[in-house]
């Protein structure tokens, strides 16, 4: 899916607001780093409980979210943007448990993309733009 | 493919050439004489310990008895390839196999089974990785900080253009999260460090105790004549000891059935009626004795969830290779009904019919609110097909080795679906010997 041709669509500069829900700071440092070179406005959220309100107050285009949330967990946060108002926003789950249980639940829960940790800064910024071109 | 002479033919013909009576043999062998006729008559798979006892008993190899190698190892290698996918015409030659190279054949069955037991080990060790908590919370710290160290890497590496506050911000996460990568690959080794295993060939504890009793047929002559005082030089040959106490304690209730209940006694009886007096009416402990000391007869015991405690296998009645047994065993149904003894002849595919006895019993302390400790034994002892009776309940070796397509009790397709067509003939014409 990260493989892309020059008319690909994921290829036009991205406008738009990327929201990552990601407690590790340095991650998130090094993930909003990277989204604004490549073109996004980028807001970061660490507190799992207070997730849903964030992802209301910033209308991103595509929500990263961290499984491991103090709070609330991931999974929880996703289940309640698929149930709320804007259950289409495309949401890249990131983990560091790469276990198939943790997979099967994210997608059974509706998950756009599913990431395991450690990952690769161009394999996260290819996923960003694909599911904002979706 | 020319057939060879039967096992027992030829454990006839040896047993007539030494001028043996079926009687001598069948005592020093430990089974009774009309079962030692049924094995001269070819009326009985024989294999394994069996084998073995009546080849001492004729003071010969099991090798110069054995038709196909045996019996026995035959069925396991067709089973173990059959569960491997390999084609029903390659099946066929596992006799073949077992006949002219029957070392290789028993190598392979080895490796199987050990290949099984790696299977569960392995098995044991997702479950612990998925579940153990400590282990979870250790490998998502390293993963984080693998992630950090990797996603901030490679901003430095790929943007030459990076300015001075960046740059210096980045290198002191770098720095911090790299030593919490350190830190947590220590954590992570300690864990690993401070578990106990390995030096255990492979085997869990229980796997390691029920391949003791299987070596031994189950049987320990010297509890019947030293009583529990043998057991720790019996169980001194396993090295786990965990493995060892597991074996000890199985012995040390062996040993308390023998006190209750003499080996003489046991020699001297038929059935497990003769017996029922003496044990004071504990069943359980007649079926146990019986099962235990007469190689030809098998005996199972299961808990109240009908996980297997222990099994002792007789040649023709094998137990389960995978997965639980057939659902059909009396010892199921005993588990219904507690203290209500069950009787009742089932019939393998093979056609070999079977008198399986089975007993639940309720194990004190009986505490209030407490579900009771509830131990199902069942005693399989072979008898002779009743010919023109319909009378014996038409029982598998559990689904998935069960040619018995039809079974209303099937739970899962058995893996020798090719062989079913034969088999459902087998079943349907009436057995020529």
């Amino acid at each position: 899916m990260t493989s892309r041709s020059e008319s690909d669509p994921a290829d036009r500069t991205p406008s738009g607001r990327v929201l990552l829900i990601e407690d590790e700071p340095n991650i998130a440092t090094a993930l909003s780093f990277i989204l604004q070179r490549d073109g996004w406005q980028v807001s970061t959220h660490s507190d799992g409980a207070t997730a849903l309100d964030a992802v209301a107050r910033h209308a991103p285009a595509v929500v990263v979210l961290d499984v491991m949330l103090p709070g609330r967990s991931g999974f929880e946060i996703l289940s309640g943007i698929r149930t709320g108002p804007r259950p289409d926003l495309p949401v890249l789950m990131l983990t560091a448990k790469g276990q198939a249980k943790d997979r099967a639940r994210a997608e059974a829960l509706g998950a756009s993309r599913f990431m395991t940790k450690p990952f690769s800064n161009r394999e996260i910024l290819d996923a960003v733009r694909a599911l904002a071109a979706s | 493919m020319a057939r060879a002479t039967p096992t027992g033919h030829r454990i006839r013909e040896r047993r007539l050439a030494l001028g043996l009576r079926q009687r001598e043999v069948a005592a020093t062998a430990g089974i009774s004489p009309s079962y030692l006729n049924l094995i001269e008559h070819n009326r009985r798979a024989i294999g394994g310990a069996l084998l073995s006892r009546i080849a001492a008993a004729l003071r010969t190899e099991r090798a110069a008895l054995a038709e196909e190698g045996d019996a026995e190892l035959v069925e396991a290698l067709r089973t173990a390839a059959a569960l491997r996918g390999l084609a029903p015409s390659a099946l066929e030659q596992a006799g073949d196999l077992a006949r002219r190279h029957p070392g290789w054949a028993r190598l392979l069955l080895a490796e199987v089974e050990a290949n099984a037991a790696q299977a569960r080990m392995i098995e044991t060790l997702t479950d612990r990785l998925t579940h153990d908590p400590t282990l979870a919370e250790t490998m998502h710290e390293l993963m984080s900080s693998v992630a950090a160290v990797r996603s901030i890497a490679s901003i430095l590496a790929q943007t030459p253009e990076l300015d001075r506050n960046w740059l210096m911000r980045f290198h002191g996460n770098l720095d911090e999260d790299s030593r919490r990568l350190a830190s947590s690959a220590d954590a992570v080794r300690k864990l690993f460090d401070a578990r106990p295993d390995a030096s255990k060939g492979g085997l869990l504890p229980a796997e390691a105790v029920a391949r003791f009793l299987d070596a031994n047929g189950h049987r320990f002559d010297r509890l019947e004549d030293e009583g529990a005082g043998a057991i720790p030089e019996l169980v001194a040959g396993l090295p786990d000891p965990v493995a060892r106490d597991m074996a000890a304690a199985v012995l040390a209730g062996d040993a308390d059935d023998v006190a209750q209940l003499p080996h003489g006694l046991v020699q001297a009886a038929e059935t497990p009626a003769d017996l029922l007096a003496a044990a004071g009416g504990d069943v359980a402990l007649v079926f146990r004795r019986m099962g235990l000391r007469d190689p030809a007869r098998g005996l199972m015991i299961c808990d109240a969830a009908g996980a297997v405690l222990r099994c002792k296998p007789a040649a023709g009645f094998p137990p389960p290779l995978i997965g639980a047994g057939c659902p059909l065993w009396p010892i199921y149904a005993a588990s219904s009904a507690p203290g209500h003894t069950i009787d009742a002849t089932i019939e393998m595919p093979d056609g070999a019919s079977w008198r399986a006895q089975a007993v639940a019993m309720l194990t004190p302390p009986v505490r209030f609110g407490h579900p009771p400790d509830l131990r199902a034994t069942m005693l399989v002892t072979p008898v002779e097909a009743a010919a023109g009776t319909d009378r014996a309940i038409p029982v598998g070796p559990g689904c998935r080795t069960c040619p018995r397509a039809a079974c209303p009790a099937r739970r899962e397709p058995s893996v020798l679906a090719a062989r079913l067509d034969k088999a459902d003939d087998a079943m349907n014409t009436p057995a020529q010997t």
